[in-house]
């Protein structure tokens, strides 16, 4: 093996053991600090399936978002869309074999996803550049995880469409990596970029707003149920052994 | 704490212009502190003055509006009785200005 | 009145170009040492204030999972920058619901994240210095913690936790309003915000009895610490002492008459408000719901009743059980604690009072939905009854009933501009500019249906309102309770049932 390889596959682990760690950690602790008061945001669900709805219409269709702002919301639902379609796109690397129909659809949903992600980005940063009150609230940072996300789909794109890359070496390589029995790292410079970068994205996540990707399942407004008066009339609810240990949990 | 001067007494009030000891009012006070507020003190603007100085005196609290309005009401005349007419006098609210200009301590609490 | 420029309404809420600082002069005074002695927080700003604040705010994310979620998960959107009614009438680009939050977060960033620590600049952190102080004071005393921004949030990230956090940490280091602390310590001493004494209350009560006897001829009581009542009514004190609140007061007497239901205000627990929770003190507030428990196991009533306050049904409905629960001793066929507008509307619905409509027939009303309200709360036991409750009280009680822009009511109503602890004479700008884009709403209808009346189920909004509108050439005779127009169109002695 080149040393070449030997770097990245230690890299790999590296970043991957930051990413896993890091992005455990938080949502542990996003878990684990208590929330006393019940401060759902109202009118919100009186049962637990109805919060899990509500949750759910967040987190798939970016509902809040689309009634805040609709500009937003095609750009960001054609970004993430695009980043789950390119997921899917990557499967191949990490799990194999796959079934038959995934490699009927692949190139077409890998394809989409690709356009789709560069396309949002571009919406989404412009955005950023024009829009003032959105250029006024951003951070280098904001940039930063834009460009990065756009830099990786763009050399994505390009060893598939432009310098084409060995996927067969990709592929050995990385379900080397996935199967932690490491093979030797393509030799390609433009794949070896593209991963690089990836690298840097897996261990910027869990110091950075990426973590609203678990975060939003933890936000007290969204989860909670409200449940909160001792005994509720009218619409026939009546919670109070919930109550108690709510109360429980908040005094403990 | 800030202070202001009449007749050349140095009087206690807090940070908004209210005075810290009731003792300390007298005439010339009430028309020192009107005239901050812009306010030249008619017959009509004693009465409400007055009235709100002796039911603080019984009751430690200012009178709920509607008992002040119906007590200048029987003083000045029925058109007189009322929110509308008050807010003439002191268009900085009867609750807040007047109570000023009376000495009393600023009405607290979503009023 | 102050002396202040307000725009010529037109019927139409506009989005503002920014202007940095356009409000940072509006610094709320600050609460006196000794005021601040008496709540248990330093006198003054400790020595070590930096290294105080970031123990408090380490103490604040590990206790409270809103603030710790909330201070990692933005990811600057932009969603929640034009929905701040503070933003659209001061057009301080700080009073953006998430520039608000920044101020926070870059504290945050800079003492609890890697990257705030290594790259400050990069990521936007900044040191907790005195500057940085003074931002937090001014600027999160700019919010009302209405939530209108968590609505429009992919992530229900709430302006309003953030803000009261930052006024927890700032208490703790001896930085806090003057207002509020005044009001708390005045509940402490008297049991209510305004510091009515016993006697004076007594005096109230028996001074309404008067008034209803000689405008209606019956004797309709308002009785005062009467052990034995069945119903404990607990009320914001403003209902004692200001216009237009009292009317509001009046006609839950009527009302309680009507159901033939002995009830009883408390001396002891003379206060619904509860401003703890918009200083972010859980021990505050627990400190005040105790008074209302202690009260009402005192008198052994069979329920509670509470009246026409927004902050105050937030902390009743949501927070009461956890902080001074189980209600245990109380008549669990009843909610606690339970809204007047329930009780009316419930008491209606059975046919347990008569209503003449055309009482009300000079008034062309509109609802304000109140934010604490509208997004903390809920009534009637099902989701949304906190919006039907209150308009079906207002449909059986009068015949025209008109709603303001879709956008501007429910749960994307605006904000009075005066919640949230800044009811002061020392923000009355704030106060006079917050209040625009409703002020817009109600004169589109002012305009188109000839609204005349705008019904309102909280003291702070009362008295905001009646305060606030007139500088837009609004008179302040529009304001009113909804239990004023239930008192008004009550036919006393026309409903003989059992209940």
């Amino acid at each position: 093996m080149t040393r070449l390889s030997m770097v990245y596959i230690t890299l790999y682990y590296i970043a991957f053991a930051i990413f896993l760690g890091g992005f455990l950690f938080k949502i542990w602790r996003f878990a684990k600090t208590p929330a006393p008061l019940v401060i759902v945001g109202t009118p919100g669900a009186k049962s637990g399936v109805g919060t899990a709805l509500r949750v759910a219409s967040d987190a798939l269709l970016f509902r809040s978002l689309f009634r805040g702002n609709k500009w937003i919301w095609v750009g960001a639902y054609c970004f993430h869309f695009g980043l789950l379609f390119l997921i899917f796109r990557h499967l191949r690397y990490f799990v194999w074999p796959l079934p038959m129909w995934y490699s009927r659809v692949e190139q077409l949903v890998g394809i989409t996803g690709g356009l789709m992600v560069v396309i949002g980005i571009g919406w989404l940063l412009g955005r950023r550049f024009f829009h003032a009150r959105t250029r006024y609230i951003s951070a280098f940072s904001d940039y930063f995880v834009l460009f990065l996300l756009l830099a990786i789909a763009g050399t994505g794109l390009l060893i598939k469409f432009s310098v084409r890359t060995d996927i067969i070496a990709v592929k050995t390589f990385m379900l080397g990596l996935a199967r932690l029995h490491p093979q030797p790292a393509p030799a390609d410079p433009w794949f070896l970029l593209h991963f690089s970068l990836v690298l840097v994205l897996l261990v910027y996540f869990p110091f950075s707003k990426l973590m609203h990707a678990g975060g939003v399942f933890f936000s007290p407004t969204r989860n909670q149920i409200d449940w909160t008066r001792s005994t509720e009339r009218n619409g026939g609810t009546s919670l109070p052994s919930r109550t108690r240990s709510l109360r429980r949990s908040a005094r403990g | 704490m800030a202070s202001i001067e009449v007749n050349g007494k140095q009087l206690d009030v807090d940070e908004e212009g209210y005075l810290q000891n009731l003792g300390d009012w007298n005439m010339d006070v009430a028309n020192f502190l009107a005239k901050k507020e812009g306010i030249d003190m008619t017959e009509n603007h004693w009465e409400v003055v007055n009235f709100l100085r002796e039911y603080y005196e019984e009751y430690k609290i200012a009178p709920m509006i509607r008992i002040l309005t119906k007590a200048i009401g029987k003083k000045l005349g029925a058109d007189k009785g009322n929110t509308k007419y008050l807010y003439e006098l002191y268009p900085g609210g009867p609750a807040k200005q007047a109570c000023k200009i009376a000495g009393l301590p600023k009405p607290t609490g979503c009023v | 009145m102050a002396d202040i420029v307000t725009p010529k309404l037109d019927g139409k809420i506009r989005i503002p170009l920014m202007e940095e600082g356009a409000t940072s002069h509006y610094h709320t005074l600050e609460s006196s040492p000794k005021l601040n002695e008496a709540l248990g927080y330093p006198g003054e700003l400790v020595e070590n204030w930096q290294e105080k604040a970031i123990e408090k705010f380490r103490e604040v994310l590990d206790t409270n999972k809103a603030l710790r979620v909330f201070m990692d998960i933005c990811v600057k959107c932009g969603s929640c920058t034009d929905k701040c009614h503070y933003f659209i009438g001061t057009h301080d680009s700080r009073n953006m619901p998430v520039a608000r939050q920044d101020l926070m977060r870059k504290v945050y960033r800079r003492y609890f994240t890697l990257g705030g620590k290594l790259f400050p600049k990069l990521v936007g952190a900044s040191d907790f210095t005195k500057e940085v102080l003074d931002e937090w004071y001014t600027y999160f005393h700019q919010c009302s913690q209405c939530r209108r921004c968590s609505v429009f949030c992919p992530y229900g990230i709430d302006t309003a936790e953030i803000s009261m956090a930052a006024r927890l940490i700032m208490s703790h280091i001896g930085l806090s309003s003057k207002y509020s602390n005044e009001i708390i310590a005045k509940v402490y001493n008297t049991g209510n915000n305004l510091g009515i004494p016993a006697p004076a209350l007594a005096g109230t009560m028996e001074f309404l009895e008067e008034e209803v006897k000689d405008a209606t001829g019956v004797d309709v009581r308002y009785p005062m610490d009467e052990k034995g009542a069945d119903v404990l009514l607990i009320a914001p004190s403003a209902d004692f002492f200001s216009a237009p609140h009292v009317d509001s007061l009046i006609g839950y007497g009527k009302v309680f008459h009507e159901a033939g239901i002995s009830w009883t205000v408390s001396s002891y627990a003379s206060e619904f408000a509860n401003f703890g929770m918009f200083v972010g003190d859980f021990h505050v507030m627990r400190k005040i719901a105790q008074r209302i428990k202690d009260a009402a196991r005192e008198f052994g009533v069979k329920r509670i009743v509470v009246g026409e306050c927004g902050h105050a049904w937030r902390v009743g409905h949501s927070f009461w059980n956890t902080l001074v629960g189980p209600w245990d001793f109380l008549d669990q066929r009843y909610p606690v604690p339970q809204h007047i507008c329930e009780f009316s509307l419930d008491l209606i619905q059975r046919g347990g009072l008569k209503l003449d409509k055309s009482a009300n027939d000079a008034r062309i009303v509109t609802f304000h939905d109140s934010c604490n309200v509208a997004r903390a709360s809920s009534m009637g036991g099902y989701e949304g009854g906190q919006f039907e409750v209150p308009r079906e009280l207002i449909r059986a009680t009068c015949n025209n009933f008109v709603e303001m822009a879709e956008d501007t009511i429910k749960e994307k109503t605006y904000c009075c501009g005066g919640g949230g602890g800044l009811l002061t004479d020392d923000l009355m700008e704030l106060r006079i500019r917050g209040v625009l884009p409703r002020a817009e709403a109600l004169h589109a209808v002012m305009e188109s249906h000839g609204v005349n009346y705008l019904a309102l189920i909280c003291a702070i909004c009362k008295a905001q309102f009646t305060k606030v509108l007139p500088y837009y050439n609004i008179p302040m005779e529009v304001v009113g309770g909804i239990h004023q127009l239930v008192g008004d169109a009550i036919v006393l002695g026309g409903a003989k049932h059992e209940v």
